[in-house]
Order: C-alpha cells, then sequence, then structure tokens
C-alpha cells in the first residue's frame, strides 16, 4: 500500500476524530457550566447530585463509560438502536465525561471572582443573570483558559478511545490498516496527526489567551 | 419627606450582635457622616441599608416606600421588583472601588444605565462622558481601570453610582484603600457633590473632612450609637471614649 | 446570543448528517412482512486475512465474502460491522448484530453460542524467531511468550493440559493485536507468540521471509464456526443450509482458494 492510499483512508478517520472533537466540546462546555451550578446550588439535593457526578464521571475510566452508554439501552432498558447509535454513544459519553471536568474548572473560576464583582453589579440594579453573563462570566473565561486548554488538549488524544465501540474515527482507522498491512506506519502517522491538531489548539488557545489580554 | 428612614435596625452573625438598635432619618441634601473604631457595625450598616445584607429585625424605608416591614421582632422584605425599584433610589460607592476591569471607564459608567434602565446608548454615553469631565477624567474614557491610579479608579466608581441618578449615595470608607496622597482628589469629588446638594451617608475615617463636610455625625461604638449631633457637638463631646478615638485619629492622620 | 444558538444548531446538524447518525441500520432489520432484509456480521476488522481493511478501505476477508454469498443467495443485504473484540458478547446479545463470523473458534465455547458446523480446521500454534534457537515446546521454558487478549491461543494455554507449559514460562504477556506482537517479537522483548495458524501465516507471508517459524508441535487443534446468539436456531440453519449449497456448487472451494486457506477449510458435502 502506498502512502497516499494510507493517508487518504486515514484521513476519512481525522474527519470522524475531528467530529467527536467539536461536538464534545460544543455540548460539554455549556453542560459543564449547568453542572457547575448545581454543584453550587443552595439545595443541598442539587448539590450532592452533582457532587456524585462528578465523582463518578473522573473515578472512573472514560473507556468504561463510553461502553456503559452504548450497551445500557439494552440491558437496563431493553431498547435497541441501531448503528447509528455507535457514535452519538461516543459523544455522549464524551460529552458527560467532559462536562464534569469542566464544571469543576468553571466552579474553581467562579468562586475565585471578587464577591466585590458581584456586590457592585447588584447595587447597580444588575439582576442575577445579567451579573453573571455580562459581569462575571467574561472574567471567569480568561481565568479558566489555561486549564480549559489543558483538558482540550486531553481531549484530542482522548478522541482515540471511540475505538472501543469501533467508530472508525482515526486511531481504529490506523490500528485495522496497521493490522492488514503487517505496519507501524500508520500508528506513527496518526500520533503525527494528533501532534499537530494539538499544535493547532494551542495555537487558537494562544490566540484567545491575547485577545482577552486587553484588562487584568 | 425623609428620603431614608432607617429604624431599630439590628443584625447579628450567629452569636455576635453587630448593630444593636440603629435609628436613622435623612432629609433631601443632608450629609450624615458615621465614625467610630473598627468593628463598631458602620459598614453594617451601609450593607443593610444598600440591601446587601438583610437585617434581622427593623424597617427600611426609602422616599417613603418600604424595602423591609419589622413583624413580629423579624424583618420582612418587600417582592424582588419593589427592591429592584427601591435600588434605583440608591447608590455605593466601594472602599476597594469594585469597578468592572474587563469594561474600560466608560462602558464602567455606561453599561448599568443601558442594562438596567434601559437609557439609549447615545444619551447614556453623553451623561458618562459629562461625568467623567466634571470628575476631571475627560481624557480616560478609554482606560481600563488597571491603567488608573486609585484616586482615579475612586473617581470612576463614584462616577458610575451618580450616572444611575441616584436620590442618596452612600459611600464606604472611600478613601480607605488608597496611598495618603490620592484621597485628596477624591476628598475633593465628595466635597463638590455636597455643594451641588447630593445626598449623603458617608463611613469614614477621615475626621477633618467629615467634620467640614457633614450636617451631623454619628459616632457608634460596638453596634450602638454613642452620639448623634452637629460636627461640633461630637468634636467637642464629654464622652471620653469619643474624645480619645478622635485625638488617636488625628494623631495618625 | 440568538444567533449563536443558531449556528450551534446549524453545526450539530451539519456534523450529525455527515456522521450518519440519523440513518438507523437495525441488525435485525426486517421488512414488513417479517422477512429479513438485513444480515448484520460482527467481526474484528483487525484479523487478517478473516476480516480485515483493504487499500479501498474496504472490510474484506474470507468470512466477510462467505457471509457476502450467503446474503447475495438469501437476498440479505450484508451488513458488516466491525466489533471490538471485548465486547463481542454484549454486541451479540444487545442486538446490535446477528451473529459473529470471524475465525471464531468454537472449542471452549460451545456451550456460549449456537454454532454452525466447523468450517475451518484451524490450530494454535508458536511462532518464533528462526535465529532463537528455539525449536520445541519444551525449549520455552524460562522464555515470554505472548498471546492476544481473550483470544483462542490464550484459552488454549489456560486449559488444563497445558498447564505445565504455561507454568514453564517466564511470562505470559496479551497484547491487543498481533502487529505489536510481531513487533515485540521482532525486537526480541518476547520469545514467542502464540496464535492462530491460519493468521500466523498471513504475517509470516507479509514479513522478511525465513525470520520466522512455526514450531512443529501444535498447541492445540481447534475449529472454526459460525457463532449465532444462543437460541437463534432458524438463522444459523439458514446460514448453514446456504454454506452447504456453496460446498455442493464449489462455490466455497473458490472463496477459500481466493483467500488461500484451501488448506485449512474443513466443510465438505459429506458432513450434511
Amino acid at each position: 500500500m502506498d502512502i497516499m492510499t494510507m493517508l487518504k483512508q486515514l484521513a476519512e478517520g481525522m474527519i470522524v476524530t475531528g467530529q467527536i472533537f467539536f461536538l464534545t466540546l460544543l455540548f460539554s462546555l455549556p453542560l459543564g457550566l449547568i453542572i457547575a451550578f448545581g454543584r453550587m446550588a443552595k439545595n443541598g439535593l442539587i448539590r450532592t447530585i452533582s457532587k456524585i457526578y462528578i465523582s463518578i464521571m473522573r473515578g472512573t475510566p472514560l473507556m468504561l463509560q463510553l461502553i456503559v452508554v452504548y450497551f445500557a439501552p439494552y440491558y437496563v432498558f431493553g431498547v435497541r438502536f441501531g448503528a447509528g447509535y455507535r457514535m452519538v454513544a461516543v459523544i455522549l459519553g464524551f460529552v458527560l465525561n467532559y462536562a464534569a471536568y469542566f464544571a469543576e474548572i468553571y466552579r474553581a473560576g467562579i468562586q475565585a471572582i471578587p464577591v466585590g464583582q458581584h456586590e457592585a453589579a447588584q447595587v447597580l440594579g444588575f439582576s442575577k443573570a445579567q451579573t453573571f453573563f455580562r459581569i462575571i462570566l467574561p472574567q471567569v473565561i480568561k481565568r479558566i483558559l489555561p486549564p480549559v486548554t489543558n483538558e482540550v488538549i486531553t481531549l484530542v488524544k482522548d478522541t482515540s478511545l471511540a475505538f472501543v465501540l469501533t467508530v472508525a474515527e482515526m486511531f481504529t482507522l490506523a490500528k485495522q490498516i496497521a493490522a492488514a498491512q503487517t505496519t507501524v506506519i500508520p500508528l506513527m502517522v496518526a500520533g503525527l496527526f494528533y501532534y499537530i491538531f494539538n499544535l493547532l489548539v494551542a495555537f487558537v488557545m494562544e490566540l484567545i489567551e491575547k485577545k482577552l489580554g486587553y484588562y487584568r | 419627606m425623609n428620603l431614608l428612614e432607617i429604624n431599630h435596625m439590628k443584625k447579628s452573625f450567629g452569636d455576635l450582635e453587630v448593630i444593636r438598635d440603629f435609628s436613622l432619618s435623612v432629609k433631601e441634601g443632608e450629609v450624615v457622616s458615621i465614625i467610630g473604631p473598627s468593628g463598631s457595625g458602620k459598614s453594617t450598616i451601609l450593607r443593610c441599608a444598600t440591601l446587601l445584607e438583610q437585617m434581622d429585625d427593623g424597617e427600611l424605608i426609602y422616599m417613603g416606600e418600604h424595602a423591609a416591614k419589622s413583624v413580629n421582632g423579624k424583618s420582612v422584605y418587600m417582592s424582588k421588583n419593589v427592591l429592584k425599584k427601591i435600588r434605583s433610589y440608591f447608590g455605593l460607592v466601594f472602599q476597594n472601588f469594585n469597578l468592572f476591569p474587563h469594561y474600560n471607564v466608560l462602558k464602567n459608567i455606561m453599561d448599568a444605565p443601558v442594562t438596567v434602565c434601559k437609557v439609549p446608548k447615545e444619551e447614556a454615553k453623553e451623561r458618562a462622558l459629562k461625568l467623567l469631565d466634571q470628575l476631571g477624567l475627560a481624557e480616560k474614557g478609554k482606560a481600563y481601570p488597571y491603567q488608573l491610579s486609585g484616586g482615579q479608579q475612586q473617581r470612576v466608581s463614584i462616577a458610575r453610582a451618580l450616572a444611575l441618578q441616584p436620590k442618596i449615595l452612600f459611600f464606604d470608607e472611600p478613601t480607605s484603600a488608597l496611598d495618603p496622597e490620592l484621597t485628596g482628589e477624591v476628598l475633593k469629588v465628595i466635597k463638590e457633590l455636597a455643594a451641588q446638594k447630593m445626598t449623603m451617608i458617608i463611613v469614614t475615617h477621615e475626621m477633618q473632612f467629615a467634620r467640614e463636610l457633614s450636617d451631623r455625625i454619628i459616632f457608634m461604638e460596638n453596634g450602638v450609637v454613642v452620639q448623634e449631633g452637629t460636627p461640633d457637638e461630637v468634636f467637642h463631646s464629654d464622652n471620653e471614649r469619643i474624645r480619645e478615638f478622635i485625638g488617636k485619629i488625628e494623631a495618625v492622620y | 446570543m440568538k444567533k449563536l444558538l443558531a449556528l450551534l444548531l446549524c453545526v450539530t446538524m451539519a456534523a450529525f448528517t455527515l456522521t450518519g447518525c440519523g440513518a438507523s441500520e437495525d441488525a435485525a432489520a426486517t421488512s414488513e412482512g417479517g422477512e429479513r432484509t438485513t444480515f448484520t456480521v460482527g467481526f474484528d476488522a483487525e484479523f487478517p486475512p478473516y476480516g480485515y481493511m483493504d487499500d479501498n478501505g474496504e472490510y474484506v476477508g474470507f468470512d466477510l465474502s462467505l457471509a457476502q454469498e450467503v446474503c447475495n443467495r438469501n437476498g440479505w443485504e450484508l451488513v458488516k460491522q466491525p466489533i471490538n473484540w471485548d465486547t463481542k458478547d454484549m454486541e451479540l446479545s444487545s442486538g446490535a448484530i446477528d451473529c459473529i463470523w470471524n475465525g471464531f473458534t468454537i472449542n471452549g465455547r460451545e456451550d456460549a453460542y449456537t454454532w454452525s458446523v466447523p468450517y475451518v480446521d484451524n490450530s494454535q500454534v508458536f511462532v518464533v524467531a528462526a535465529d532463537a534457537g528455539i525449536a520445541s515446546q519444551a525449549d520455552l521454558a524460562g522464555k515470554t511468550v505472548a498471546v492476544q487478549a481473550d483470544s483462542s491461543a490464550l484459552a488454549a494455554l489456560n486449559s488444563e493440559e497445558n498447564t505445565a507449559l504455561t507454568e514453564s514460562f517466564a511470562a505470559l504477556n496479551q497484547f491487543a493485536e498481533y502487529n505489536t506482537a510481531f513487533m515485540d517479537l521482532e525486537a526480541g522483548a518476547v520469545d514467542a507468540v502464540a496464535m492462530d495458524i491460519g493468521v500466523a501465516n498471513y504475517q509470516m507471508e507479509s514479513r522478511e521471509a525465513g525470520k520466522f517459524v512455526i514450531l512443529d508441535d501444535y498447541l492445540s487443534t481447534e475449529q472454526y464456526g459460525v457463532g449465532f446468539l444462543l437460541g437463534n436456531e432458524a438463522l444459523r440453519d439458514q446460514v448453514q443450509s446456504t454454506l452447504y449449497e456453496m460446498v455442493e456448487d464449489g462455490t466455497f472451494a473458490k472463496i477459500a482458494e481466493e483467500w488461500g486457506l484451501s488448506d485449512v477449510v474443513c466443510l465438505t458435502a459429506d458432513a450434511e
């Protein structure tokens, strides 16, 4: 097999890897914020549930969570989904897992904002929602950028875990090509791809950081 | 009519009684200073009056409208909507300024009028520029808070409070976080406001300033009013504790 | 804010359309009359020559060719579903696949599935480096042996009759797929790899000739069948009778020849 054919095959996997990556961020970033609110809720029950959720999601392997999300509908509820559910399960598993990590990052960020910011906004007549979205969140985002960058870089590499549900993302394909051709080159190419992807992620995050550097 | 009326305010944090029984009426155009040693409850009064804290018992009335009533020895606060309206009657200037770091000076001043009071942007901007000019910050509209000195930041925060056109303005130790050479510019601004007959309640350690400016001074200790009166009455008080306090403070500053 | 929401929605929908999440392909798909329309085969896509990905990115292999022919003769649509070998039982019992057809060893699993007749006789063997000076199983004493996790070779090594042999090894390493095992063997990190003979021949052919050898004494002799969900005799019978048809008209032998497996196939018309 020549290298172009291999790259062409891997490219299809890269698209799927990209989809897993972007869809996970798209849903887990907002979900994490909601869980962070749950974690800081006045209601003790909501707080406890959020805490347990975060603890389970961070305390068990992501690979196991993917298997559970995919097979639980049948084994627990007897529901059978079509073959398309594989990809849905992967996205769902990643979103549920990453939301837990993001929730803790948000919480730390929100709690680090001086109480005076809340008080100033309150006295000026801002509603709670206005205070959060106009005053607090922009400052939180600036503060949590470094830990979020860490998570996003980890996510790029974690997408390879989708192989447990044999979703045809890049690493799954790389392993299959490697097996068929009895060569390690596809795995090396995959490694290079993850590295370049992460260089890009780091570059974009740095841009955002710079953009938010206009104030201290 | 009194702009502000506080009747029998009580407040405890756990077992600690911070305010035992505090009452105050403020008329339009009056300047009232609250002085006293640290921990005497001055700041808590301000926080309760500005609804940042809820008092345990007592009444809070702005412009004849109740923010809180006393029912069976407990304060009962009015609905969210009523409190929202009442918040528009007053402004508060914090010891630490609490400017929004991600907004420039102009936006810090304009944001509340535009977002909360739905003032048209152009009008809010005009008003903000005028205030900046008044407070000697005409050049600083585009600057971010971190680029300003403490005194400038505090003047911006005064402008921010004034932009909402409050009936009454509270100051919580407005110069305590400033280097001594920067307090002057802030005190000057407050004096100008007094000259314009702005109604103000000021918690401060600046004795000379309070004496010059105030119509009335309240001396507090351990959650109770020790003496209330004109500056002359308080500064020439027979009360040993007050004389000692004023003597100490003046020696420091 | 509204614009942002609309954008998110668009991105999501586009992404799901691309992945084909909307399309439902149920393994147990039947037409309205209750007739089967598709046949979903679960296989390990890292198991050449029985099932793997070819140069065009298509899943091919001896077993998939057989399955394709069975489907053609029954008017079914073949769905090739790669599975993770560790979760194959969950895939089967949840109905995500109709059968496991992928060099699937019957021995040791007789009661776990409803089996077709054996169609490949496969032995488990040891592959060693030609220059390692290992000539028999006895020479493996004190050596490091690699074996695929959850594989037939592992089952054979763990069986009672091979206890003494297994205990003589310095270590028994489990690996995920054959490629890494051969890399280890090449590098000397392991001394022998236990695996199916068909796979061993394929792996050795695609590598430098004469570098590896198969030990003469086999670890075990085993047979491959098609595994169906326990109790699913109806589907098994239909697939099996089609296989016999293919044997009788020579199609089966032809497919075996195409994949170079004529030596190991064992299904003959006599077995019926």
